[in-house]
């Protein structure tokens, strides 16, 4: 079969600088895939030539096989795109956004009106739009130019830092909306992000990139499981632990160790999240009584502490986006 | 190429869309070219210094002014594509399922849109101020195609410029810079026989002086001998900028 995403060695130099540091990569058809990094990993570039926008130093990328370097018209049909910039003109109202894209991605007249009510409805911009975009919150600009990228029916959509600069609760409405179309539509969704719990919750495979190279990937959990077991605690009302409960944890195969200290118990365990409840089964089995649970996670920080050696928060930089947003839309 | 037609208009038409919403600029424009027919025409005219051909002073000037205007609000278009590299709008272009030359002189058209519109304002601020047109109706018509084509020409060279000048400030001096010596190297305001040798070879590849020619042949002459070279020269150069802008189209997202 065929990759969606398929990139092998490839190395871009701006300036002397390796900002892609050969990087290998291969996303299956119908994934959610997430390229979590911090700023200035690499991960714009990549996308902009994975969607044919800037040309590789070296090494190959293919978009469903076709290579992104010769056949860029026959990949731009295959994708769309939303960049990380506002891209949708703000002089205009949100539905002649939606029309003159709908022209530029060629759809046919007669299915053009449905295709953009279909867009505005998905998105939830109906009762606007026929408001001039500048009145638009950051919010509502994104879900427009994703409703515009909606228009066609990609193979592959590739999102930009898609919730930059967001409030947390535009952000929540982005992602279910976008959660609902790609159920709709089963296309493959790659997008970048320094936001771990976006990366946590949307996508179905992650990898990280780190100054222009491919740290890790995997699931969200097996991300968080590679830097080893997840930590279960528990307090005993008695202090003394009794040797039968510890050898019953112990014979759980997924944990790895427990540990007994004055009346509170640590177990490693691969999943704690399902550890817990039969850990708490057996101290109630053998008569003990707990006063309270905990357990720590490691968090996809943690994970990209491990592999990158630096954290993923950038506060700064959010707020930079958020102002150069909102400059671009004054158009001032 | 019907699919790359109908794109160019449908750059056209999100320029129509956003003239629709918001004027201001076309309005704002309007004051200096009638500074120049307003003040500077009958001063000029009084003076008696410059041979029109027997032309009232003004009249003989309403063309270049008309054709100064427009250039220099289809030069200054470059400075909406500055916006849009800043933005990501280019960026989506440029991934849209769209040959990109479609894209560059569809804009460049839309720039003569806009620029149209700017003449279409001038024409009636020089019937009030009593410039003599030509009778034949269908040669004023006639200059409007002809606006709109030179200045789509100049807003191809304003997208090679805005590849160059990635900033508002830096694109900003240079409209003028680009505007001032075509305007002042052309016919605009006298006849090129008054020009010092030098300055008279460049107006021979000047194309805003074969503008100003025609557009003054269409509506205050109405003599039409040179009007076939004057066309031929306004293709050729429509023709070298719109293949330059497509060129250059990728090194504004760079």
């Amino acid at each position: 079969m065929t990759f969606a995403v398929d990139v092998r060695n490839l190395v871009k130099v701006y300036d002397n600088s390796r900002v892609l540091d050969g990087v290998d990569l291969q996303i299956d058809n119908g994934k959610v895939f997430a390229l979590l990094g911090p700023n200035g990993a690499g991960k714009t570039t990549l996308m902009r030539i994975l969607t044919t926008q800037i040309e590789t130093t070296s090494g190959e990328a293919y978009i469903f096989g076709l290579n992104v370097a010769h056949k860029g018209s026959e990949v731009r049909r295959l994708i769309s795109y939303v960049p990380q910039e506002m891209s949708v003109w703000t002089d205009i109202s949100g539905y002649e956004n939606l029309l003159i894209y709908s022209k530029i991605y060629g759809i046919a007249s007669q299915e053009r009106r449905d295709a953009i009510e279909k867009a505005l409805q998905s998105m939830e911009l109906g009762n606007v739009q026929n408001n001039l975009v500048k009145t638009y919150s950051g919010g509502m600009i994104r879900r427009l130019e994703i409703a515009c990228a909606m228009l066609i029916r990609p193979k592959i959509l590739f999102l930009d830092e898609p919730t930059i600069g967001l409030d947390p609760s535009a952000r929540r409405i982005v992602w279910e909306r976008l959660t609902s179309f790609k159920k709709e539509q089963g296309m493959t969704v790659f997008f970048n992000t320094h936001y771990m719990d976006e990366a946590d919750h949307y996508s179905d495979e992650i990898a990280i990139i780190n100054r222009g190279k491919i740290v890790k990937r995997g699931t969200a959990s097996e991300l968080k499981h590679s830097i080893g077991g997840e930590l279960v605690e528990l307090t005993l009302h008695d202090k003394t632990v009794k040797e039968d409960i510890m050898t019953a944890i112990r014979k759980l195969d997924f944990v790895s160790d427990v540990v007994a200290d004055d009346g509170q118990l640590t177990i490693f365990a691969r999943d704690a999240e399902t550890a817990l409840p039969q850990v708490i089964d057996i101290v109630k089995v053998h008569g003990g009584s707990i006063e309270k649970t905990s357990f720590t996670k490691p968090t996809l920080d943690d994970v990209f502490l491990s592999y990158a050696g630096t954290r993923l928060e950038s506060e700064g930089r959010i707020s930079d986006v958020t102002q150069v947003r909102k400059m671009i839309r004054r158009g001032g | 190429m019907a699919n790359s037609l109908s794109n160019m208009l449908v750059m056209v038409e999100l320029e129509l869309r956003r003239l629709k919403h918001d004027r201001t600029e076309i309005y704002t424009r309007i004051v200096q070219p009638i500074l120049w027919l307003v003040i500077y025409g009958p001063i000029m005219s009084s003076v008696r210094g410059i041979p029109t051909g027997g032309i009232p002073y003004t009249d003989y000037i309403t063309p270049g002014i008309l054709v100064q205007s427009t250039t220099f609000t289809s030069i200054l278009y470059g400075l909406t594509m500055v916006w849009e590299s800043e933005s990501g709008i280019l960026k989506k272009l440029l991934v849209a399922p769209v040959p990109r030359y479609a894209t560059v002189i569809g804009r460049s058209m839309a720039g003569g849109v806009r620029a149209t519109f700017q003449a279409l304002i001038i024409f009636p601020v020089a019937l009030i101020i009593g410039v003599k047109f030509v009778h034949n109706i269908a040669y004023v018509i006639a200059a409007l195609p002809i606006v709109f084509f030179v200045s789509g020409g100049f807003a191809a060279t304003s997208i090679i410029v805005a590849s160059f000048m990635k900033t508002r400030e830096r694109f900003m001096g240079i409209g003028s810079a680009i505007t001032f010596p075509l305007f002042f190297a052309s016919s605009a305001l006298y006849p090129i026989q008054m020009m010092p040798p030098i300055l008279r070879e460049f107006a021979l590849f000047n194309p805003m002086s074969y503008a100003v020619d025609v557009i003054r042949a269409l509506i205050i002459t109405g003599d039409l001998t040179s009007l076939p070279i004057d066309i031929a020269a306004i293709t050729l150069f429509d023709t070298i900028m719109f293949v330059a802008a497509s060129l250059s189209f990728k090194r504004i997202i760079k």
